[in-house]
């Protein structure tokens, strides 16, 4: 029995709404006056992450 | 005797396929459907500051009334999950109604563009009525593109009582939201700001032991000594840090769900969550600290800035390994590396069904480390030198020498790839290049940048050092690492998960467009602007057809590496800064 059978609308109930949380109140994309939400740096610092875990999950054994 | 045959017959029955098509079933389609509405929403039509014109419903902008609806769709899919999987009817995508889609939504650009350059020219249209309309109408036509009306009305059934509650829950949301937001709010009652009066506290108690002049004032969010303070303001108390790690580890731990052990794996959360309230205190207790022991306003910008990034990559990379080598975190203990031992009949590989054997199924192209890692090289350098730089990016050079080890690191492994290149590369260069300075023809005045006069302020020697650096970089690097980040990987990567074994003359229409619009989301510089998304997007398509000409990397770094030269060639000689 997969146990995460029990805990998966947990799981996506969690993640759809902090999701659509971020999304209705624009959080992250609305005009913003602290330097954080300099979009640039926002895309590079996603891009980064995101290629390193393509990285990270490279097969082992081939 | 039959191992090789065996591969030999996979490789030639080897058909590349797109890994990413419209999903085929009611629950797939609701996703996705989700998701264009929030990419719109999000990207298109927030309305608040980036364009005038807002979307209004019934007296109210859009923000406020399409919390509502969102909610309760998220809450109607996630609570729904399993009965809607269950329909299992294959759908048809009508082309028909999201071409009436696309229409509507051209509609709204129009009235938003107009209202924004040309406010003469939607006067019938002052409130945005019209157009608020037609971007529900498009809402709609999309809806019944994606899933036919029969398949609505079958969800509906199937789901009982479902959406009625989402419904609830949705103006539940609505109506919370506001109240929620107090936590970080900045108004000054005693119910608001209790995450910033915690994060005040917190960066005090730290301090307190480096600073014997600090100044706390709990009343306007104000930390600090008499030569720096700052104010700890909504954004600074951590919450949006919280957010985007909450939205990390959520969507890691279902993406991956196969492989980790629940509910275990929960624990993570707030173990991430906590990191990243701590590392945030750290950052504001570094940037007092820094700042007031003689630390450059310049360099409070830049730490200030990049400082919350470098944390959320941290934890969020953090996390990833932990849900991957945890042992008491992963369905089946984690192998050791590059051991997956031996099964029965001495076949080696991992037991079928296992996580390792899943991880080994999901898992990238070990020839990925040599094509992303120059670019990645290049992103991390750049995070370090606009950690410690201010508006002045002094470390540039740091840049070209990562890509530069990593490159030469990789370089036993991308000799194997094709280098030559022929005419067309130069000859795209030369075109990307006219299409990039084209807008700097007629703008007048010309983009304002303050890299000029920051060159001027050094020394000459300084100056020309800088100048090499960044035009070498330009030249040589960046086009390399570049070209194997979008097209080498992430262009057959869109095509199958082995993606050096699809030769660059197969790259398919939908690889090529998606991986040039991400090339142009990388080149942008803020969020409005259009115009280097553009341009970045057709420089991509360029240099992914100079690369698909032949199938030679070398006609499409080539490409690059003349487009960058002319530009810094222009630049230079005529003091365009902002092209840098």
């Amino acid at each position: 029995m997969n146990n995460l059978h029990r805990y998966r609308c947990v799981l996506m109930a969690l993640g759809l709404a902090f999701c659509t949380c971020n999304v209705a109140h624009g959080l992250v994309f609305k005009p913003h006056p602290h330097p954080e939400i300099d979009p640039s740096l926002a895309i590079s610092a996603i891009t980064l992450l995101a290629g390193s875990l393509a990285v990270l999950r490279i097969r082992r054994n081939k | 005797m039959n191992q090789p045959k065996s591969t030999s017959t996979e490789v030639e029955s080897f058909r590349p396929t797109l890994c990413i098509r419209l999903p085929a079933h009611l629950l797939g389609r609701l996703y996705l459907l989700f998701a264009i509405v929030a990419f719109e929403l999000l990207f298109c039509f927030q309305g608040r500051g980036v364009f005038p014109g807002h979307l209004k419903f019934f007296e109210a902008n859009t923000d406020v009334y399409s919390q509502i609806p969102i909610f309760a769709y998220a809450v109607f899919l996630g609570f729904g999950h399993f009965r809607l999987k269950s329909l299992q009817e294959k759908l048809s995508f009508s082309r028909i109604l999201f071409a009436g889609h696309l229409l509507c939504l051209a509609v709204v650009c129009f009235f938003t563009v107009a209202a924004r350059e040309r406010p003469g020219w939607v006067l019938f249209d002052t409130f945005g009525y019209v157009k608020s309309a037609f971007f529900m109408l498009a809402t709609a036509l999309l809806a019944l593109a994606c899933v036919p009306y029969r398949s609505w009305m079958a969800a509906i059934r199937a789901t009982g009582r479902l959406w009625f509650y989402a419904i609830l829950a949705g103006v539940a949301g609505w109506w919370l939201g506001s109240p929620i937001k107090l936590l970080w709010g900045a108004t000054m009652t005693d119910q608001s700001g209790i995450m910033q009066r915690a994060t005040l506290r917190s960066v005090g108690a730290v301090l307190g032991h480096f600073l014997p002049d600090l100044v706390v004032d709990p009343a306007t969010f104000t930390i600090g000594t008499f030569r720096y303070s700052v104010v700890i303001a909504g954004g600074c108390s951590g919450v949006e840090g919280l957010g985007l790690i909450l939205i990390f580890t959520s969507l890691w731990l279902w993406v991956f769900r196969k492989e980790i052990r629940f509910p275990q794996a929960f624990l993570l959360i707030p173990c991430a969550l906590g990191c990243s309230w701590l590392l945030n205190i750290l950052r504001l207790c570094a940037l007092i600290l820094i700042a007031s022991t003689g630390g450059s306003e310049a360099f409070q910008t830049g730490f200030h800035a990049q400082a919350g990034w470098i944390a959320f990559t941290f934890i969020a990379l953090a996390f990833s390994l932990a849900t991957q080598k945890i042992s008491w975190m992963r369905k089946t203990p984690a192998p050791a590396s590059g051991n997956t031992g031996n099964l029965p009949g001495g076949v080696t590989g991992n037991i079928p069904g296992s996580s390792a054997h899943l991880a080994e199924q999901s898992g990238e192209s070990p020839a990925t480390r040599a094509y992303l890692l120059p670019f990645l090289a290049i992103l991390a350098a750049a995070a370090i030198s606009k950690l410690v730089s201010g508006y002045f990016d002094w470390l540039y050079p740091l840049r070209f020498i990562a890509a530069a080890i990593a490159l030469s690191y990789f370089w036993p492994e991308l000799k194997k790839i094709n280098w030559r290149f022929g005419w067309l590369g130069p000859v795209a260069g030369v075109a990307v290049f006219l299409l990039w300075i084209a807008p700097s023809w007629w703008a007048h005045p010309p983009a304002a940048s303050r890299l000029g006069a920051d060159l001027a302020a050094l020394s000459p020697m300084a100056r020309w050092t800088w100048i090499a650096f960044r035009v070498a970089a330009a030249v040589v690097t960046v086009p390399i690492a570049e070209e194997l980040a979008f097209r080498g990987y992430l262009a057959r990567r869109l095509i199958s998960r082995e993606f050096d074994q699809v030769s660059f003359t197969r790259l398919t229409a939908f690889s090529i467009v998606l991986s040039s619009v991400l090339f142009g989301i990388v080149h942008i510089k803020n969020l409005v602007d259009w115009q280097h998304l553009a341009l970045g997007t057709l420089a991509g398509l360029v240099f992914a057809a100079a690369l698909r000409w032949r199938g030679r990397m070398g006609d499409a770094v080539i490409a690059h590496a003349v487009s960058n030269l002319l530009l810094a060639a222009w630049v230079l000689g005529c003091n365009d800064w902002a092209q840098w």
